[in-house]
C-alpha cells in the first residue's frame, strides 16, 4: 500500500525513555507546532493508530507489553523509532535490562532527543510517502 | 561488639538521624557486603553510618524509618541482600521474567541475560469486599507520558487504595555505570532523566571535583547555579502546564507549553541543548552570555506574569485545586516527601540552603501547609520566582567576571564520594566509587523515589476522576526512580 496519506495517526508508547524524547514529542501539540494542522494526531488507543511511536531502548518489563501493542494497531501499520535509544543508538542499549531498541521501525527519527522541528518535518514527510 | 549489638546500633543511630532533622541521602548496598546510609545534617555536613551484610541479611530500617522501605526492596531485588524485618517484601524492580538467581548489581552474570518468557507483571496488592472495584491502568498510557502501572481498589467514585508497579522503566543504568572510565559517566549521568538532568550532571561533577580535591571557582559555581537554575524553570513551566490541563483548563495549558517552548529555544541558543543535556563535567559548565540570558528572562517573564494573573484570578481553577489530594504534614515527614511536594505540606527544606554551591545566595524555602493540588501549584509558582530573581542577581555577577578555569580530572582518581543537589523534583543524591578512574559503584536517589508513594496516600479517599489532576501536581518523572 503506497503511504501518500491525508492523515496520520500516532499512538505513543515508553519504552523506557528517559522522558526527554516524550518532552519534544509533546511540544508538538504546543501553538509554535500544532501538530493537528498538517492531519497529524496522537491518538488514545492503538485501535485508532496508523502508526506506533516508540520511545526508549526497550526494557524487558516493557517487552511484552509493547509487543500487544502493537498487534493491536490494525493493518497496514507502521513502527517509529522516535529517539537514539529507539533507534538502537542511543546511551543505554546495551545496559542490562535493555533490548537495544525497537526491531525493524519503518521511520527513524534520530536524535537525543530530536528536536520537536525534525519530528514534525520527518512525520510529515513519512505521511506524505517521502520518508 | 557482637552482630545484635551492631543492629541495635545501626537502627539506633539512624533513627536518631532522623530526629535531629538530617535528610537521608541514600541508603546504599555495595558488592563487598556493605549496607551505607547516607545523611544530610541540618548544618550541611554529611555523615555516613555504615553495616556489614552477614549471611546474606541486614536488619531492616523500614519498621522505624519508613521511607526507607523501597531503598530496601530495591536492594533484594538487585543484589539479593535481606532486610530482616521488613514489613513488605515484594518485588520492587524485579519482575517475573528475571531469572532465578539473577542479580545485576552483586555479581556479573552471562550476557545476554535469559529472560524467561513469561508476563512481567507482580502479583497486586488489593481491597476486597462487596461493592469494591478494581481498576487497572498501564503500564502503556493513552497520552504522551511515561510507562507505569496503576492498580486501583475503588468503591463507587472512591479511591479505597492505588497499588504502584512502576519500574517498568528499568534500564539498568547503575549497572551500566559500572566499569566506565572517568570520561565515559557524565553523557550516560546526563540521560538518566530529562527533567532533573542538570541536577543529575551537578552531582556528578561535585562527586569527581569532591575526591580530586578540587574546587571550582565562582565564575563555574555562578555558571552551574545559572544552569540549575534555568532547569528549574523549565521544569516547573513543564509541571505547570500540565496541572491545567488535568482539569480541563486548556487556555492555562497551553499558554504554559508555549512558555516553555520559548524557554527551550532559549536554552538551545544559549547552551547548545532544548534540555540541557551535556552542560556541566568534572570542572567544566557550559558556556552562556549572561546578556542574552538577561533577555531572554525579560522576554519569558511578560508571557509569565499575565499567565499568573490568568491562572491566580480564575476561580473556578482555584476552586478545583483546593482540598484535593492532600499530603498530611505526617505522611510527609514519615515517608521521607521531598522537594514541592514536602513543601506544599508544611516541611521547609530546600537542599539549597545548604549547597556550598548556593551559598552566596542564601534561598528560603517556599512553604505552603494545606498539602493539596492548590499548595503544590503555589509552591511551584513561587519558585518560579526565585529562580528569576536568583539568575538575575547570577547574570549580574557573571557579566563582571573572568572567564571561568576549567579543570580536568586525574585518570587514575579514586575513592567514594556523596554528592547531591536540589533538583525540580527534590533532593537528588548520587553515591560515587571510584578505583583507578573507573566506576565500581554507582547509585541514584532521586527526589521523586521518595515521592511515588506519598501519592498513594494523595489520592487515597479522592474521587478517582481526579486522579489525573492529583498526579500531575506531583508530576513524577518515572526515569528518574526506575532508572
Ligand atoms: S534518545 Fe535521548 S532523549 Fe530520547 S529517551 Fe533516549 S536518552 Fe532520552
Amino acid at each position: 500500500m503506497s503511504r501518500a496519506m491525508k492523515s496520520l495517526q500516532l499512538r505513543h508508547l515508553d519504552a523506557g525513555s528517559c522522558n526527554g524524547c516524550e518532552q519534544e514529542l509533546t511540544a508538538l501539540t504546543s501553538r509554535y507546532y500544532d501538530l493537528q494542522q498538517y492531519g497529524i494526531d496522537l491518538v488514545a488507543s492503538p485501535r485508532h493508530a496508523d502508526a506506533l511511536v516508540v520511545t526508549g531502548p526497550v526494557t524487558d518489563t516493557m517487552k511484552k507489553p509493547l509487543e500487544k501493542v502493537w498487534q493491536a494497531v490494525p493493518e497496514s501499520k507502521w513502527l517509529v523509532a522516535l529517539g537514539d535509544c529507539a533507534a538502537g543508538c542511543g546511551v543505554f542499549q546495551e545496559a542490562y535490562a535493555s533490548h537495544g531498541g525497537v526491531a525493524k521501525p519503518d521511520l527513524v527519527i534520530a536524535g537525543c532527543p530530536p528536536r520537536p522541528q525534525d519530528i514534525l518535518d520527518k512525520l510529515n514527510q513519512f505521511r506524505l510517502g517521502q520518508g | 561488639m557482637m552482630g545484635t549489638e551492631l543492629n541495635k546500633r545501626w537502627i539506633l543511630t539512624n533513627s536518631q538521624q532522623r530526629d535531629n532533622g538530617s535528610q537521608l541521602l541514600a541508603l546504599t548496598a555495595f558488592q563487598d557486603e556493605r549496607i551505607v546510609a547516607h545523611w544530610l545534617l541540618p548544618d550541611g555536613q554529611c555523615r555516613e553510618n555504615a553495616i556489614a551484610v552477614t549471611a546474606g541479611a541486614f536488619p531492616s530500617l523500614t519498621p522505624v524509618l519508613p521511607q526507607v522501605s523501597w531503598d530496601e526492596r530495591e536492594i533484594h531485588d538487585l543484589f539479593g541482600y535481606i532486610p530482616n524485618g521488613h514489613p513488605d517484601l515484594r518485588p520492587l524492580v524485579r519482575t517475573p521474567r528475571w531469572p532465578d538467581a539473577f542479580y545485576p548489581l552483586r555479581s556479573k552474570f552471562e550476557q545476554p541475560i535469559p529472560w524467561l518468557d513469561v508476563e512481567p507483571d507482580n502479583g497486586d496488592q488489593r481491597v476486597t469486599g462487596e461493592g469494591v472495584t478494581i481498576m487497572k491502568v498501564g503500564p502503556t498510557h493513552a497520552g504522551v507520558i511515561e510507562s507505569g502501572h496503576f492498580v486501583f481498589s475503588i468503591m463507587g467514585e472512591n479511591i479505597l487504595h492505588l497499588d504502584l508497579h512502576l519500574f517498568q522503566n528499568h534500564r539498568g543504568v547503575e549497572g551500566h555505570l559500572e566499569g566506565r572510565r572517568l570520561a565515559e559517566v557524565a553523557p550516560l549521568v546526563s540521560r538518566i532523566c530529562g527533567a532533573d538532568t542538570v541536577s543529575h550532571q551537578v552531582n556528578w561533577a561535585s562527586a569527581v571535583e569532591k575526591l580530586a580535591g578540587h574546587t571550582i571557582d565562582q565564575p563555574l559555581a555562578w555558571r552551574r547555579v545559572a544552569l540549575l537554575e534555568s532547569e528549574r524553570i523549565l521544569s516547573h513551566l513543564n509541571d505547570l502546564a500540565q496541572i491545567p490541563a488535568g482539569v480541563g483548563f486548556h487556555v492555562a495549558h497551553q499558554q504554559a507549553l508555549a512558555m516553555k517552548e520559548k524557554w527551550q529555544r532559549g536554552m538551545h541558543s544559549l547552551f547548545g541543548h532544548r534540555l540541557l543535556f551535556d552542560t556541566v563535567g568534572p570542572g567544566t559548565a557550559a558556556f552562556f552570555d549572561p546578556d542574552a540570558l538577561g533577555r531572554l528572562i525579560h522576554d519569558v517573564r511578560r508571557d509569565w506574569q499575565s499567565w499568573r494573573a490568568l491562572v491566580l484570578g480564575h476561580h473556578g481553577f482555584q476552586d478545583r485545586m483546593l482540598g484535593v489530594g492532600i499530603v498530611r504534614q505526617a505522611d510527609a515527614a514519615r515517608l521521607g516527601a521531598q522537594g514541592v511536594v514536602a513543601r506544599a505540606s508544611g516541611l521547609s527544606f530546600d537542599a539549597r540552603s545548604v549547597m556550598p554551591l548556593y551559598q552566596e545566595w542564601k534561598v528560603k524555602p517556599a512553604g505552603e501547609v494545606s498539602g493539596d493540588v492548590a499548595a503544590r501549584f503555589k509552591v511551584r509558582l513561587e519558585e518560579v520566582e526565585t529562580s528569576w530573581r536568583l539568575l538575575q542577581d547570577v547574570i549580574f555577577e557573571v557579566a563582571k567576571m573572568p572567564l571561568p578555569s576549567f579543570w580536568q580530572p586525574p585518570e587514575d582518581l579514586a575513592g567514594d564520594a556523596v554528592a547531591y543537589t536540589e533538583s525540580p523534583h527534590g533532593l537528588n543524591a548520587h553515591v560515587v566509587s571510584l578505583k583507578n578512574g573507573q566506576v565500581v559503584r554507582y547509585h541514584v536517589r532521586s527526589g521523586t523515589f521518595r515521592n511515588w508513594p506519598l501519592l498513594t496516600k494523595a489520592v487515597t479517599g479522592n474521587a478517582v476522576g481526579d486522579f489525573p489532576l492529583i498526579n500531575k501536581s506531583f508530576e513524577l518523572c518515572y526515569s528518574c526512580s526506575d532508572r
